[in-house]
C-alpha cells in the first residue's frame, strides 16, 4: 500500500514535473516572436504558438486540426505552400521569404522556415514551421539598396571623373564619367591599368603624388591626359589621399574633369579678341591707304586727259590706274575684315544661294575631286547680301579644293536648321535669334597644324605659298559673317581633312521698308554667267526692284522696242557670252535708245568699246565682285 | 564759275582736288579740317562742298549739319576711306544727314567732277 503510495506519489511528481517543463516550453514557444506551428502529413495544423493565433486573431482550439488551405485560402496554399512543405517532408529543411497578409498585422514580408520532424524510427512525421516578420529589416534593406542607387547615379552622372587608386597607381576604380572622358569602352580592361599610362608627360605623377602625400589633398590644375584613342585632353584633377588606422596611404581618390571646352572657349575668345585688335589696326591703316590711292588716281586720270591717247605714256598712266584698282580691292577687303564697310542685306534664302554657288563651283571643277551636297528643301532665310554669301562659299570651296589638289577627295557641304538654344551652348555667347542656320564644308584634304589653325582668320595669314592669293580671304569671310552676327568657326586634322562651320541667325521678319526705296523700279538685267547673275538678280529682287531678265538679243531688242514696259535701267555683265558689247552699242544707237547702263566687267577685261562708253549711255562702270552694296549705290544715282 | 569748298584733311588728297577742280575752272576754297571750313564757310560765294568724314577737329558729319544750317542750299558731296560709326558707315551717315551724293575713295575724279556739274547745273565740256 505504502509503495503503491510511494508510487503513486512518484508519479504525479513526474507529471507535475512534465507539467511544469511544458508550461515552460508552451510559454517559450508563446512567446517566441515567429509564428511557430507544428504540420502534420495531411497539411494540417497540430499545434500553433500564441504568436501564430494573435496574428491571425484566433483562439487555439479553433486552429488545430484545421487545414492550411483552409487558413491561408486555397490558392495562396496550392501555389506558394504546398510545394515548400513537400519538399520538406523529403527530408530537408526549406527556407523562403514572401510577403503575405495576416488578419492582425496586414501585408508584411516573413522569412518562413520549415524543419522536417522525424520519429526515432527516421519517419517524418511532421514539420516545424517557424514565420518570422522581417519586413522591418526588409525596409531597411531596401533603404540602403535606394541610396547605394542615388550614390551610383551621382557618380555616375556627374560630368566628373572618379578614380580610386592603390599607393601604386593601378586604377582600383573608375567611373563612367571617367571611361566617357577617356573614350574608353572596355570598363573592365581599365581596372587592370595604372593611372601613369594616361599621363602625356612622364613622371608627372609620380611629382604630383609626392605633392599629395605632404598636403593630403591637392588641386593640381591642367594636366594633359591621353585618351584610348591616344588624343590628348586637357583636364583638370583634383587629388586626394586616404590613409588608414597605422597611418600609411590606402589609396588615393582622383577626381578628373574635361577641360577641353573650357579650353576651346578661351582660346576663341582669346582669338575674336586678337581679331578685333587687328581688325582696328588695319583697318586704319586701310583708310589711310584710300586717302593715298585717291590722290595716285585723281593724278593718273588728270594725266590721261593731257597724253595722247594710245601714246606710249598713256598706257603706263593705265597700268598706274590698274595698280590703284587692285590696291583699293585690298584695302576694300582689309575694311570688310574689320567690318568698317556697310554689307546693304536683304532677306535671302541661303539654300538657293549655296546652291547656285556649287552650281557654278561643279561648272569648273578640277578632276579627281567630288562634291557631296546635303541641303533641305525647305527654305532658310537669313538678312544678308548674296553676293557676298556667294563669296564666302566660293572662296570656302575654293581653299577645300586647294587642299585636296594633291591627292583628290570629297568635299561634303550641308546645311541644316538648328535651334538657337544649341547654337548658344555651341557657342557660348548670347544669341540673336531663335534659329540658325548651320552650314558645313568639310573637305578630305590636307587639313592643318593646331597652330595653324589659331592663326586662319587673321589677314594676310596664308597657308598657301607666298604669291599665292594675298591672305585676306579668310579674314574677309569672317568679318562678313561676323557682320550678319553669325560665327564661323573651323575643326582641322592634319592629313585627314578641315571643316568649317558657319553660323547664321534665321531671319523671321522683314526688315525696315526703307531700305528698300526703289521699289516698283524696273530693271533690264542682261544676264552673264548663269550661276553669278542668278546670285546678282536674288539681291536685287530682294532689294524691291523688278527685273526683267535675257540673255539674248532678240529678247533686247523686243524689250526696248515694246513702249508699255520700258525699263528704268539696265545692267549689263560683260560676260554674257550670247550679248556682244559691241551688239549691245550698236542696239543702242539704231534704237535711239537713252535708259541708263550700269556695266560690270572683271577687273583684268580688256577696255570696253569705246563707243559704249563715250555715248553717255554708261552711267556706271563696276568692277566684279560686286557688291550689293556697290550696285545699289550705281542704280541710285544712276536713275535719279 | 561756281565756288567749291574742299574740306580734307590729307593734304596730297587736297591738293589734288585743288589742282582737278581748278582746271575745270572752278573757284576752289579749302579747309583742312570741320572746324575751319565751319569757322570760315562763305556763304555767298560757296556753291558746293566736297568733305571728307573722318577728320580731326570736327569731323564731316558736323561739317554737314553745320553749313546746310548756314546755307540749305549748299550742295554737298561727302567722301570717305571707311570706318564705321555704330551700326553705320560714316558715309551712309553722311547720305542720311542730307548729303547729295556720297563717294567711297579712292573714286574716279572725273565721276566726281560729273557729279559736281550736275548738282550745279554746269554745263558738261570736255
Amino acid at each position: 500500500m505504502a509503495e503503491n503510495k510511494s508510487d503513486s506519489t512518484d508519479k504525479t511528481e513526474v507529471l507535475r514535473y512534465l507539467e511544469k517543463e511544458k508550461d515552460i516550453s508552451d510559454q517559450i514557444i508563446d512567446h517566441s516572436r515567429s509564428m511557430i506551428t507544428v504540420i502534420n502529413r495531411d497539411y494540417n495544423y497540430e499545434k500553433v504558438n500564441a504568436t501564430f493565433c494573435n496574428a491571425h486573431k484566433v483562439a487555439d482550439e479553433s486552429v488545430v486540426g484545421k487545414s492550411l488551405s483552409d487558413v491561408w485560402g486555397y490558392d495562396t496554399f496550392n501555389r506558394f505552400i504546398k510545394s515548400n512543405i513537400d519538399l520538406c517532408f523529403t527530408g530537408k529543411t526549406v527556407r523562403y521569404e514572401a510577403a503575405f497578409n495576416t488578419p492582425k498585422l496586414g501585408k508584411r514580408y516573413f522569412e518562413v522556415i520549415f524543419r522536417p520532424i522525424s520519429t526515432g524510427t527516421g519517419e517524418i512525421t511532421h514539420l516545424l514551421a517557424e514565420t518570422t516578420d522581417i519586413d522591418d529589416l526588409m525596409q531597411s534593406k531596401r533603404a540602403v539598396i535606394e541610396k547605394e542607387e542615388e550614390f551610383r547615379t551621382f557618380e555616375t552622372n556627374l560630368p566628373i571623373g572618379f578614380l580610386r587608386l592603390d599607393p601604386g597607381g593601378n586604377i582600383l576604380h573608375a567611373n563612367r564619367a571617367f571611361l566617357r572622358i577617356m573614350e574608353c569602352h572596355d570598363e573592365i580592361s581599365i581596372t587592370r591599368m595604372n593611372i601613369r599610362s594616361f599621363y602625356v608627360e612622364e613622371g608627372l605623377f609620380d611629382i604630383q603624388l609626392d605633392q599629395l602625400l605632404d598636403c593630403n589633398t591637392k588641386n593640381f590644375g591642367r594636366v594633359y591626359l591621353k585618351n584610348c584613342n591616344k588624343d590628348e585632353i586637357p583636364c583638370r584633377i583634383t587629388g586626394y589621399v586616404a590613409v588608414n588606422d597605422e597611418g600609411t596611404t590606402a589609396y588615393i581618390d582622383f577626381a578628373i574633369e574635361d577641360s577641353s571646352r573650357e579650353l576651346m572657349l578661351e582660346n576663341r575668345l582669346q582669338q575674336a579678341q586678337k581679331l578685333e585688335t587687328i581688325g582696328a589696326l588695319a583697318g586704319g591703316i586701310a583708310h589711310d591707304f584710300n586717302n593715298i590711292l585717291a590722290t595716285i588716281s585723281g593724278y593718273a586720270e588728270m594725266l590721261k586727259e593731257d597724253l595722247p591717247k594710245n601714246s606710249e605714256n598713256f598706257d603706263k598712266v593705265g597700268r598706274i590706274q590698274a595698280a590703284v584698282t587692285r590696291g583699293r580691292s585690298i584695302t576694300n577687303q582689309i575694311l570688310t575684315f574689320s567690318r568698317q564697310v556697310d554689307q546693304e542685306k536683304v532677306q535671302i534664302n541661303v539654300s538657293e544661294v549655296l546652291k547656285e554657288t556649287i552650281a557654278f563651283v561643279k561648272s569648273a571643277m578640277p578632276s579627281g575631286l567630288v562634291i557631296r551636297s546635303r541641303i533641305p528643301k525647305r527654305k532658310a532665310f537669313v538678312f544678308a547680301d548674296p553676293t557676298q554669301l556667294f563669296r564666302v562659299f566660293l572662296n570656302l570651296m575654293t581653299n577645300a579644293f586647294h587642299a585636296m589638289e594633291e591627292k583628290g577627295g570629297l568635299l561634303t557641304v550641308s546645311l541644316s536648321v538648328v535651334e538657337g538654344k544649341i547654337v548658344k551652348h555651341e557657342l557660348n555667347k548670347d544669341i540673336v535669334a531663335d534659329e540658325y542656320v548651320l552650314i558645313t564644308f568639310k573637305d578630305t584634304g590636307k587639313g592643318m597644324e593646331p597652330s595653324l589653325i589659331k592663326r586662319i582668320f587673321e589677314p594676310f595669314f596664308t597657308t598657301r605659298d607666298v604669291g599665292k592669293g594675298t591672305g585676306l580671304g579668310l579674314s574677309v569671310i569672317h568679318g562678313i559673317i561676323t557682320e550678319m552676327e553669325g560665327e564661323i568657326l573651323v575643326s582641322s586634322k592634319k592629313d585627314i581633312g578641315s571643316a568649317f562651320i558657319i553660323y547664321l541667325p534665321v531671319s523671321k521678319k522683314y526688315t525696315d521698308p526703307s531700305v528698300r526705296p526703289d521699289k516698283r523700279k524696273k530693271i533690264l538685267f542682261l544676264t552673264g554667267n548663269k550661276h553669278e547673275s542668278r546670285i546678282l538678280s536674288l539681291a536685287l529682287e530682294g532689294s524691291g526692284y523688278d527685273l526683267i531678265k535675257i540673255n539674248n538679243s532678240e529678247n533686247l531688242i523686243k524689250v526696248m522696242t515694246t513702249t508699255e514696259d520700258h525699263p528704268d535701267l539696265v545692267i549689263y555683265m560683260t560676260d554674257s557670252k550670247q550679248i556682244q558689247q559691241r551688239e549691245l552699242a550698236a542696239i543702242y544707237s539704231r534704237l535711239k535708245i537713252s535708259t541708263p547702263c550700269i556695266l560690270i566687267t572683271d577687273p583684268d577685261q580688256e577696255i570696253m568699246e569705246e563707243k559704249l562708253l563715250n555715248s553717255g549711255i554708261i552711267k556706271q562702270h563696276l568692277l566684279k565682285p560686286v557688291s550689293l552694296r556697290e550696285i545699289r549705290d550705281a542704280i541710285q544715282s544712276s536713275i535719279s | 564759275m561756281p565756288g567749291v569748298l574742299i574740306v580734307e584733311d590729307e593734304k596730297e588728297l587736297r591738293e589734288m582736288l585743288k589742282i582737278s577742280l581748278a582746271r575745270r575752272k572752278f573757284t576752289v576754297l579749302e579747309a583742312e579740317n570741320g572746324r575751319d571750313a565751319i569757322v570760315h564757310f562763305k556763304p555767298s560765294i560757296t556753291d558746293l562742298v566736297v568733305t571728307d568724314l573722318i577728320m580731326p577737329d570736327e569731323d564731316g558729319l558736323k561739317v554737314i549739319m553745320k553749313l546746310r544750317e548756314i546755307k540749305p542750299s549748299i550742295k554737298i558731296i561727302a567722301i570717305s576711306g571707311g570706318g564705321k560709326a555704330g551700326p553705320g558707315s560714316y558715309l551712309s551717315l553722311a547720305k542720311a544727314l542730307g548729303a547729295n551724293a556720297i563717294f567711297s575713295k579712292p573714286f574716279s575724279i572725273n565721276d566726281l567732277i560729273a557729279r559736281i556739274e550736275e548738282l550745279l547745273d554746269v554745263e558738261q565740256h570736255k
